[in-house]
């Protein structure tokens, strides 16, 4: 009885031991990042909600899958992957840019950084923050980059986590102007009940563009407390 | 040793000799042509199969549907946390029952089918047909154009060309042409009795069919340039604006001949409007429903009656699954007066108004509110229903409230918090919206149990929508409008409220949501208006976006004049939808999946996909 126990755990062990070996692939280990830029400036968009995202795709199997990579709030993104070449492809009109059906072509080896340039609709420059008493002031340069879509909306938002955009959860407060045309453009949102009630808050301006489900957001937010 | 020699020659004979007789046996779980087509309880059962497997979008197979859009809204348990549609919302991609239906169709024709008459054989075609345009159609206002396989049966062998298998998308006018024709050419091989139970397609299925695909079209053809980025370049998705007026003349003329045949009409046997309206679509003699997924017990139920029906009529332990929201109860208007919103505040919203009994509220309201929703102080199969969810009372100088559990009492007996709710609370089973469903429920209470089921029908096509798709029709084809108003006011005539004398397409679209609410019909709708983004458009100040509820209270307070009277709060309903729904452009045609462009290089995407 005491042999065969012996001689099952011996057996089971080198089952065990050599399988290991067999069973399991390495994990990616390569960190691939980037970001969405227009004349190498990043862009803003919705970090929430996994709303803007690129495809990856491999070529050289039959069948294929793609993955999401989603883009962060100052239009970043980032995955570990495995060594090898890979497309990267933006969906029709999920992002506040021209829709762009250029495929970037990835070598990924080791750590890699490759930019996804895309040609926004409206750009957002020298944004200003500033708070005096209860009163958010922000102001910003809003220009026109190419024809064919109206501004729907400007935006100024606060919200009680970092993620702060058009989505119903993630402002506590905001205050919209739906007649806006490019060049300086200033907006008011009096905050006393946020600056009262909420542990931290973040500021933020975005420029929603008709047409499109996106919008254009500031690449930082403004910490206010 | 030798022994074993033996035996095991002697073994492996007799597995060579048994071999050839066991191979040539006949399948008993796999039917032949022959054994089909010769016996008329086969054929039976073979439709019966296919009619068994197109239960799609909302139906009572899955109440929690209901909550993604603005009929109601998800009481029992926790709230309901969506914010975004998904891409593969309530998508049909079936090639395994066109398949299905074709091999049926080579069959009819084949010789194991002549001992069948010929009228038979045209009837049972014919339904086959009809389901396989079903089928395609509701493929149609999923993706748009999909492939088009005819009567094809692909055969695989080893070895060949599997390109020649693949066929491409056909554009969206196509794959409705392609319905169109076929309901046309079902149209004349179908009876044009009434059927048991409408469970059966007969001829005017297939015009109605016929009538809606094109209404369809038509304003797919003329409203998509309201979404111009919805198409594809090879027009998959998207229909030519000069092509509309060509759909709507079919669906006017499909339409005005279900009208015309007389086989159908607005059913009006029980003198109560309100009743009427329930059992002009829940009772299976109704001789207005021309199509419904008829169930029976025992045998083929559902749970939607146990799963929904409210608490204090109830059979069992569920209730309260889904529950209608005040959005819906308010889209139903006045009598006398179009604007449908619930007076539960004086004009300057400084008071309430105030009622002596809570069905007072709901005084001249349309009668289908009644035959749709239970709402306080209704009925339901004559049981009075009541909905309390507390009381108030007036205390310096404002108005303050005490509520309870559900079903509870405060020191004096009286009802704090009644058994109907409604109550903020996310345990199960508790109504939170203030309303329950009475269309499609069963009156029956054993019905609502769970092991029995209920055998309420759910109603897929029924004279009313003749009528409002040939008001539509008409109204897009700029017809006098004392044509327009005359179909849509046989409606609501029969629901008892003013007649119209000038119908724009927003009165069709409010007329819609009301008549056909629960039938699964408003977000095709909203879809082919290209109305669905404004209409969910993720805004908490958009109020067909959020769901609303309503909380009645009863006053108590000896102190106050208003004592005993009845007061209401119209609240957004947070505790059951947290977010507004969002509808984006992407969710105007469901994604084509991967693994069919995998499988199928021809296939091209969908638009933001």
């Amino acid at each position: 009885m005491k042999n065969l126990l012996k001689i099952f755990l011996l057996v089971t062990l080198t089952v065990t031991a050599v399988s290991c070996g067999k069973d399991n692939y390495d994990e990616p280990d390569s960190l691939f990042s980037g970001k969405v830029v227009y004349n190498g400036e990043p862009l803003g968009v919705r970090g929430s909600n996994g709303d803007v995202y690129l495809q990856f795709w491999q070529d050289g199997y039959e069948l294929q899958t793609s993955f999401n990579v989603y883009v962060a709030q100052d239009g970043s993104f980032s995955a570990m992957l495995f060594d090898g070449t890979y497309k990267l492809v933006m969906n029709n009109n999920r992002g506040p840019w021209v829709n762009n059906p250029d495929t970037v072509i990835v070598n990924v080896k080791g750590r890699t950084t490759t930019d996804y340039p895309v040609t926004p609709y409206y750009t957002l420059k020298n944004i200003d923050y500033s708070l005096s008493g209860n009163t958010l002031t922000a102001s910003f340069d809003v220009t026109q980059v190419s024809a064919g879509r109206s501004i729907e909306y400007v935006a100024l938002m606060v919200n009680k986590t970092k993620f702060v955009d058009f989505g119903d959860g993630t402002h506590v407060n905001w205050v919209r102007n739906t007649s806006v045309t490019p060049g300086r453009v200033t907006l008011q949102l009096n905050i006393a009940d946020d600056l009262n009630k909420q542990v931290k808050l973040y500021a933020r301006v975005g420029l929603k563009i008709s047409g499109i489900d996106q919008g254009l957001y500031d690449t930082e937010v403004h910490e206010l407390k | 040793m030798k022994k074993i020699h033996i035996i095991s020659t002697i073994a492996t004979l007799l597995m060579l000799a048994g071999c050839s007789d066991f191979l040539n046996r006949e399948s008993e779980s796999i039917l032949s042509n022959e054994q089909v087509f010769s016996d008329q309880n086969m054929i039976t059962s073979v439709l019966a199969n296919y009619y068994g497997r197109i239960d799609w979008g909302q139906s009572l197979e899955r109440g929690g549907d209901y909550c993604i859009l603005d009929e109601a809204t998800h009481s029992s348990g926790g709230p309901d946390r969506a914010q975004d549609y998904w891409d593969d919302i309530w998508r049909v991609y079936d090639y395994g029952l066109i398949r299905n239906i074709n091999q049926f169709l080579q069959g009819i024709n084949s010789p194991s089918a002549a001992n069948l008459s010929d009228a038979y054989k045209k009837q049972i075609e014919g339904e086959v047909r009809f389901i396989r345009a079903w089928t395609y159609f509701n493929m149609c206002r999923c993706m748009g154009g999909m492939p088009i396989v005819n009567d094809e049966v692909f055969e695989y062998s080893g070895g060949m060309d599997i390109t020649a298998l693949q066929y491409p998308r056909s554009t969206e006018a196509e794959l409705y042409d392609y319905i169109i024709s076929e309901c046309t050419a079902i149209a004349q091989l179908l009876p044009e009795g009434r059927t048991v139970n409408a469970a059966r397609v007969n001829k005017w299925a297939a015009l109605m069919l016929k009538a809606r695909a094109a209404v369809y079209a038509g304003s797919i053809a003329k409203y998509n340039y309201l979404t111009p980025e919805v198409k594809t370049a090879g027009g998959e998705v998207g229909i030519p604006a000069d092509k509309a007026n060509g759909y709507f003349q079919i669906a006017y003329d499909a339409s005005r001949e279900i009208i015309a045949g007389g086989v159908y009409n607005l059913y009006k046997n029980n003198p109560n409007k309100g009743a009427n309206f329930y059992e002009a679509i829940c009772n299976k003699s109704s001789n207005e429903v021309i199509w419904a997924r008829d169930y029976y017990y025992p045998g083929n139920t559902t749970g939607f009656t146990n799963g929904n029906i409210a608490s204090s009529v109830r059979g069992d332990i569920d209730a309260n699954i889904m529950t209608p929201t005040l959005n819906i109860v308010e889209a139903f208007e006045y009598i006398n007066d179009r604007d449908g919103s619930l007076r539960t505040r004086t004009a300057d919203d400084k008071d309430y108004i105030y009622y002596d009994k809570p069905e007072d509220l709901f005084k001249d309201k349309d009668s289908r509110l009644y035959g749709t929703i239970v709402y306080p102080g209704s009925d339901f199969n004559g049981i009075p229903m009541t909905y309390q969810a507390g009381q108030k009372y007036f205390e310096n100088g404002e108005w303050k409230e005490r509520t309870g559990n559900i079903n509870s009492f405060d020191e004096d007996g009286d009802i704090l918090t009644s058994e109907n709710g409604p109550n903020k609370s996310d345990d199960q089973y508790i109504n939170n919206s203030g309303f329950n469903l009475r269309k499609f429920i069963d009156y029956n209470k054993d019905a609502s149990t769970r092991g029995r089921g209920s055998d309420m029908w759910f109603v897929r096509m029924r004279y009313a929508e003749a009528l409002m798709i040939a008001s539509e029709a008409s109204l897009e084809l700029g017809k006098d409008q004392t044509e327009i108003c005359s179909y849509i006011n046989q409606i609501r005539e029969r629901a008892g409220i003013q007649l119209l004398t000038h119908v724009t397409l927003a009165d069709i679209e409010k007329e819609r949501l009301v008549e056909f609410a629960f039938e699964n019909h408003r977000w095709w709708d909203l879809r082919r208006w290209r109305r669905a983004h404004l209409v969910y458009d993720g805004m908490a100040d958009t109020y067909s976006s959020v769901h609303y509820a309503l909380f009645p209270f009863i006053i108590k307070d000896t102190t106050h004049p208003q004592n005993g009277k009845w007061v209401f709060d119209k609240l957004r309903s947070t505790w059951t939808a947290v977010y507004p729904h969002r509808f984006q452009f992407r969710h105007y045609y469901n994604f084509i999946n991967q693994d069919w462009i995998n499988r199928n290089p021809k296939m091209v995407k969908n638009p933001y996909q």
